[in-house]
């Protein structure tokens, strides 16, 4: 068990290295003038375009860059996000926190709802309540998210005024950032709460309402599907035929026995969807101008802001991995027939 | 979400290497409307295959038009019209006819969904079947470059392909492939190693059959079917991804019929103008209508398929 | 089972409610009295004055720091004293006889945001630092040419060529006084140090990791990286708003007033200027008084007019060409843009519009009017030439292209000796993504003519602002839309960048005539007005004969404001919104 999670890690820097290499040999499609125009805002800059080349070292050779880059990134300097308008590493650690936040507040009401609707729904087989969570489970599935991000954007915020855009409202927004605000995690809701002021909780909060809507019907729906036929398992095995003849109560069969099972999947599941809701973020993450890593992620490829880009690369890579990696350890541990593998 | 479906531990479906009989194809189409969802899913797919067939009938492009992809406008007027007698479904700023879009778009769909998966499907077999197989350093290798895809967030994957190659159907179709193989190989390489111990392999093998003969007839039919069906799943998958792609300004160019393009026209919309919020609500309903049915058939259709190929399945859904 | 059901229907019940009730919308008490807020679309790039050459960085810079002379008011000929205590005329003496130097006396008791006193050493220093700096692609050019007579301070070879010599004799420091001399009478002088000439501390420079001002240590300042400047996320000016922070994070500025401004300080405590991507939330905030004035484009502007609280002002003029239609005369013949690159009904040929009859073709199968009417919303004038309305040497009356196809048909037949009608061709027209009216404009285009022969194929693609950019100065654009705003009030701006060979565009489209390079030249050192505008009335023309490129709109713009603003005046030359002015309620 050690020997393999040792293994992984051993593999995590060459994964996160090889996407990097991905992501730079797809760059090399551009032409330095292109990546130079990254610095240019308008034509009349131009005829400058040759000295931006020259004073970024654009058109050296494209293992020059790569290896620049690698140096400096090993000596802890991830360059200078153009889009972010601050050092790249600084920019993942003002944007992160904001992403985990959104991915955390997402992630329990997913899990709880999704297992709660799946278990009723198996539970109570083909009945209203199954074909309704069905129903809103595959609708939850097939909606493209912008179009109920923007919609939720318009009803909640539009016409009711409840639910704002953006991560925090003005006032709270000049309180955070005055020097009476101290900041222990990053988490604008936990932060809050330390530093005693209940009034920014409650504004973090409203601000994430409608991007959690958003980013959570999509896995809340996946959710249900698995639980479901994954209890809809577990329920015809013997066991719990067993258990129900041997005259025990029906919850009691449920809860005790048979979900513990049926979530075994799940479980396993749920480290790879935190890392993809941390992924996922970002149109969510656009629609509401939540100051995010997606969003930034997003722009920074839009604009070809090569620095930004490559730096997520990496960040995200070792947090895939470091997901997986978790997510294999979990399954092993919770499914014994795997573990020795 | 195929990566994440996929970590769901399945059992190998079992099916002998035989050609299936007529019998069986009766059998397929009797389980497939058998179930009131499956047979909700059929139908619509059905419905969209018949409406991009009889495009060039339902929507005729106007006369001398060079691209028929290219939806029709009657002057450039900036603000969207209502439905009326000429427009059915209404027009978008520069009165693009959101109906002819809708028509062609279903073409459009379609051609992106089945190159992306079909052309992925291909790549991951391919590999999947080699690594699986073969195992050793091969298996390795791509294990390794199947990670460093992963590793990455899909949609950053393709914004970053599409910014970098530029934007256009094509382009995004070539990001959304580059997305999406590794679901395949790494699918298809487990199905092959959980198949290429069983007896009939083995048997083949003492008989001396070539190994390419071993995994086209044996191995292959027998892994072939959890991949078909993500495979339909993956199909409603990529054109909501594409229209993502086309939300944040990659994508098909304007004017062009996809239903994506379309619906991002009505991101400004969504306010309407003072007084009426849902003013302008067809901009976005009737793509947004033409996605979201397209990808639930895509589901109900896949979500069949899993019912009726994996029997450990069969009456649990 | 019936708990379920009961649940449900009490959930209706309450949705529907919440449905039908809403919040109703009247008329609101005013949001944060005395704090302003600007959901603009684009972050600054940074706040050094001597970097930054875009509107968003200049938004904030011009409202912390001060220039020696402003505007007054609305007007752009005119001048009012800023930091220097009169403006220099020839009647007052502050401008020689022989138009070279000009003597700026400096205000006494003003005080930097940080409290130290304000003095001329600091006035030389920040114009000397404004020279020296020469970013590529920066607008110290603007001043180094009047004043030191070159374009940059380095050659091709990337050599240093101006001395720091150089620097301390065209500004010195006289007393209460800074003088500059030019190296030749330049009219627009002044109209380029109201714009431009912004003042910072030295001593705070040099404090803070920038150039102190010495010989000694001016090398490693010239041209440095933009994020390596003390003034890039930092300010210390004498403007009437001190920079409380810039937070690149939440994207957004925040500016708080300085009570020791040198006039009466502003009415508003504080200033935010957040960066809103979606149209659609800005016009949610400026509904919900959240915002008080927002920045929007033509086409999403129907959605605030007659809102409730929401005040529109338009007709705003600007000194703006955009878009004008640039044919380059020698394509790069690797291209993608011209097909085969022959002249044989695929492509066309990399010297396809040296003829004249192909520019005026394409001049044509322009729609104007359609054009301004659609993609302006009629909000604009079609400029006929390239220098704006409102602008010395604008001929109203100067004979212009229609769209009149019979003559468009003509031209194409006398093209490359009839070579073009017969054979027709391909090509590509380009315009630069998400910029909705180049790319109905590329649309017209594209769809007239296409309909005067089949056998013309034409095809329009968006680019991405950097492949744009990237594009043409690789000389690959056979046929591209772009803009330019006045970097100063004065026609010279626009002449030589339109039409002078070394200037902006001709120099992507290899243009060269040096008829016009000549006659630029001329009326840009012509001192009599009347005589100037006749010579600018004559370049026009030669514009329209000739037909380098087409000049579609010039538009007006608007401002979106809560109707809760007072005191809002508008300058077409200022960057942004100057805040001093403005209170609420």
């Amino acid at each position: 068990m050690t020997a393999y999670i040792a293994r992984r890690l051993v593999l995590l820097p060459i994964v996160a290295f090889g996407v990097t290499l991905l992501i730079f040999i797809l760059l090399q499609l551009l032409s330095p003038a292109m990546r130079a125009a990254l610095f240019v805002t308008d034509p009349r800059q131009l005829q400058a375009l040759h000295e931006i080349i020259k004073t970024y070292q654009l058109d050296a050779p494209f293992h020059i860059q790569y290896w620049n880059w690698m140096k400096a990134v090993l000596t802890g300097n991830w360059g200078w996000s153009e889009t972010a308008r601050m050092p790249v590493l600084q920019a993942i650690k003002a944007f992160f926190p904001n992403t985990f936040e959104l991915a955390l507040f997402s992630f329990i009401p997913i899990l709880l709802v999704g297992i709660w609707l799946g278990t009723l729904s198996a539970v109570h087989r083909d009945r209203i309540i199954d074909h309704v969570s069905r129903f809103f489970g595959i609708s939850g599935y097939s909606l493209p998210t912008f179009i109920w991000g923007l919609f939720l954007l318009m009803l909640f915020y539009g016409h009711f005024r409840w639910f704002p855009p953006g991560r925090l409202s003005l006032e709270a927004s000049l309180y955070v950032n005055s020097p009476e605000f101290r900041r222990f995690t990053g988490l604008l809701t936990v932060d809050a709460l330390l530093n005693g002021q209940f009034w920014i909780f409650v504004d973090a909060l409203r601000h994430l309402v409608l991007p959690v809507l958003t980013l959570t019907v999509h896995d809340t729906a996946l959710l249900v599907r698995i639980t479901r036929s994954s209890m809809l398992e577990v329920l015809r095995q013997d066991y719990v035929r067993t258990a129900r003849s041997k005259g025990l109560a029906e919850p009691v069969v449920i809860n005790k026995h048979a979900r513990k099972n049926a979530l075994i999947p799940v479980i396993t599941l749920s480290s790879l969807l935190f890392v993809g809701l941390l992924g996922g973020v970002v149109i969510t993450e656009t629609v509401f101008e939540y100051p995010g890593i997606g969003r930034w992620g997003a722009a920074a490829a839009l604009h070809l802001d090569i620095p930004a880009v490559a730096g997520f690369a990496l960040f995200f890579a070792t947090l895939t991995v470091l997901g997986n990696l978790v997510a294999d350890i979990l399954y092993a541990y919770v499914d014994p027939r795997i573990r020795l593998r | 979400m195929a990566k994440v479906a996929e970590k769901v531990p399945k059992k190998a479906v079992v099916v002998e290497p035989e050609r299936v009989p007529i019998s069986g194809v009766v059998w397929f189409v009797r389980r497939l409307t058998r179930n009131r969802l499956s047979l909700a899913g059929t139908v619509i797919i059905l419905l969209f295959i018949l409406v991009a067939i009889l495009a060039p009938v339902l929507a005729p492009p106007p006369e001398g038009w060079r691209d028929p992809y290219m939806i029709p406008h009657e002057g450039y007027a900036p603000d969207p019209l209502p439905p009326s007698q000429a427009h059915p479904f209404g027009t978008t700023e520069q009165q693009f006819d959101i109906y002819y879009g809708v028509i062609w778009g279903t073409r459009t769909a379609f051609k992106v969904g089945i190159v992306v998966v079909g052309v992925s499907l291909l790549i991951g077999i391919v590999l999947g079947a080699l690594a699986g197989y073969y195992g050793g350093r091969l298996d390795e290798a791509l294990m390794r470059l199947v990670d460093i895809f992963y590793a990455f967030p899909s949609l950053v994957l393709a914004v970053v392909v599409v910014a970098i190659l530029g934007q256009g159907l094509e382009k995004v179709m070539i990001a959304l492939i580059l997305v999406w193989w590794p679901t395949y190989s790494r699918l298809l390489r487990g199905e092959v190693l959980s198949v290429k111990e069983r007896d009939f392999v083995e048997a083949a093998r003492a008989l001396g059959e070539s190994d390419w003969r071993i995994i086209l007839r044996h191995i292959l039919p027998n892994t072939i079917y959890p991949v078909l069906v993500v495979a339909s799943l993956d199909m409603g998958a990529v054109v909501l991804v594409a229209a993502a792609l086309s939300f944040l300004g990659l994508g098909a160019p304007t004017g062009y019929a996809d239903w994506g393009q379309l619906a991002s026209f009505s991101r400004q919309y969504i306010i309407g103008v003072a007084g009426d919020p849902f003013q302008y609500w067809y901009t976005l309903f009737f793509p947004g209508l033409a996605i979201f049915l397209f990808v639930l058939g895509w589901n109900l259709l896949g979500d069949a398929f899993r019912d009726i190929l994996d029997p450990r399945l069969r009456g649990t859904m | 089972m019936r708990r379920i059901i009961g649940g449900m229907v009490t959930l209706t019940l309450i949705l529907s409610l919440v449905f039908l009730t809403g919040v109703p919308s009247s008329a609101q008490a005013v949001k944060n009295p005395d704090t302003f807020v600007l959901a603009t679309i684009g972050d600054p790039e940074t706040l050094d004055y001597a970097w930054a050459y875009d509107t968003a960085s200049f938004e904030v810079i011009f409202n912390v720091y001060d220039t020696l002379i402003f505007y007054d008011g609305s007007r752009t000929d005119r001048f009012v004293p800023g930091l220097a205590t009169q403006v220099p005329s020839v009647a007052n003496g502050l401008i020689s006889k022989d138009g070279r130097t000009y003597t700026f006396p400096i205000r006494q008791g003003v005080k930097f945001h940080d409290g130290t006193p304000l003095t001329p050493d600091d006035v030389a220093y920040s114009i000397r630092r404004f020279l020296w700096i020469d970013r590529a692609g920066g607008p110290s050019s603007l001043l180094l040419e009047p004043i030191l007579g070159v374009t940059g301070t380095r050659d091709e070879k990337g050599n240093i060529k101006v001395t720091y010599s150089d620097l301390t004799r065209a500004v010195r420091v006289q007393g209460n006084n800074v003088v500059i001399t030019l190296k030749e009478p330049f009219g627009p002088f002044l109209s380029i140090m109201a714009q431009w000439s912004y003042v910072v501390s030295r001593k705070w420079a040099a404090a803070n990791g920038d150039w102190d001002g010495t010989r000694e240590t001016m090398r490693k300042f010239n041209n440095p990286k933009k994020e390596d400047t003390a003034f890039f996320a930092k300010a210390n000016g004498t403007g009437p708003f001190k920079l409380v922070r810039w937070d690149r994070a939440a994207r957004e500025v925040v500016l708080e007033r300085n009570d020791n401004y040198w006039r009466t300080p502003p009415k508003l405590k504080r200033v935010i200027i957040r960066t809103v991507e979606e149209a659609a939330t800005r016009i949610l905030m400026i509904k919900a008084g959240d915002a008080d004035q927002i920045a929007l484009s033509r086409r999403e502007l129907p959605q605030v007019q007659g809102v409730e609280g929401v005040r529109i002002i338009d007709d705003l003029p600007q000194y703006l060409i955009s878009p004008a239609l640039f044919f380059t005369f020698e394509i790069d013949p690797t291209s993608p843009h011209i097909g085969s690159g022959k002249l044989d009904g695929n492509g066309i040929p990399p010297d396809f519009f040296k003829d004249v009859h192909v520019r005026r073709a394409f001049a044509y199968s322009f729609d104007y009017g359609a054009y301004l009417r659609d993609a302006y919303r009629g909000k604009g004038v079609v400029p006929k030439g390239p220098i704006p309305p409102g602008m010395l040497g604008y001929n109203p009356k100067q004979e212009y292209y229609t769209y009149n196809k019979e003559k468009a048909i003509a031209e194409f037949r006398e093209a490359w000796g009839g070579r073009v009608w017969t054979t027709g061709f391909k090509l590509t027209v380009l315009y630069n993504a998400g910029n909705v009216p180049r790319e109905i404009g590329a649309r017209m285009l594209k769809e007239n003519i296409e309909a005067l022969n089949p056998k013309f194929k034409v095809d329009i693609r968006a680019l991405p602002w950097p492949t744009y950019l990237a594009e043409m100065d690789a000389h690959k654009l056979p046929v591209f839309f772009i803009g330019w705003l006045a970097d100063y009030p004065d026609p010279h701006n626009f002449a030589f960048h339109f039409l002078h060979s070394k200037g902006t565009f001709p120099f992507v489209q290899k243009y060269a005539n040096p008829e016009m390079d000549k006659l630029v030249e001329q009326a840009k050192s012509e001192p009599d007005p009347k005589k100037r505008e006749a010579l600018y009335f004559k370049l026009v023309d030669m514009a329209y004969k000739e037909v380098p490129q087409l000049y579609l709109v010039s538009p007006v713009v608007f401002t979106v404001l809560r109707s809760w603003v007072k005191g809002y005046y508008y300058n077409p030359v200022h960057p942004g919104t100057y805040f001093y002015p403005i209170s609420k309620g």
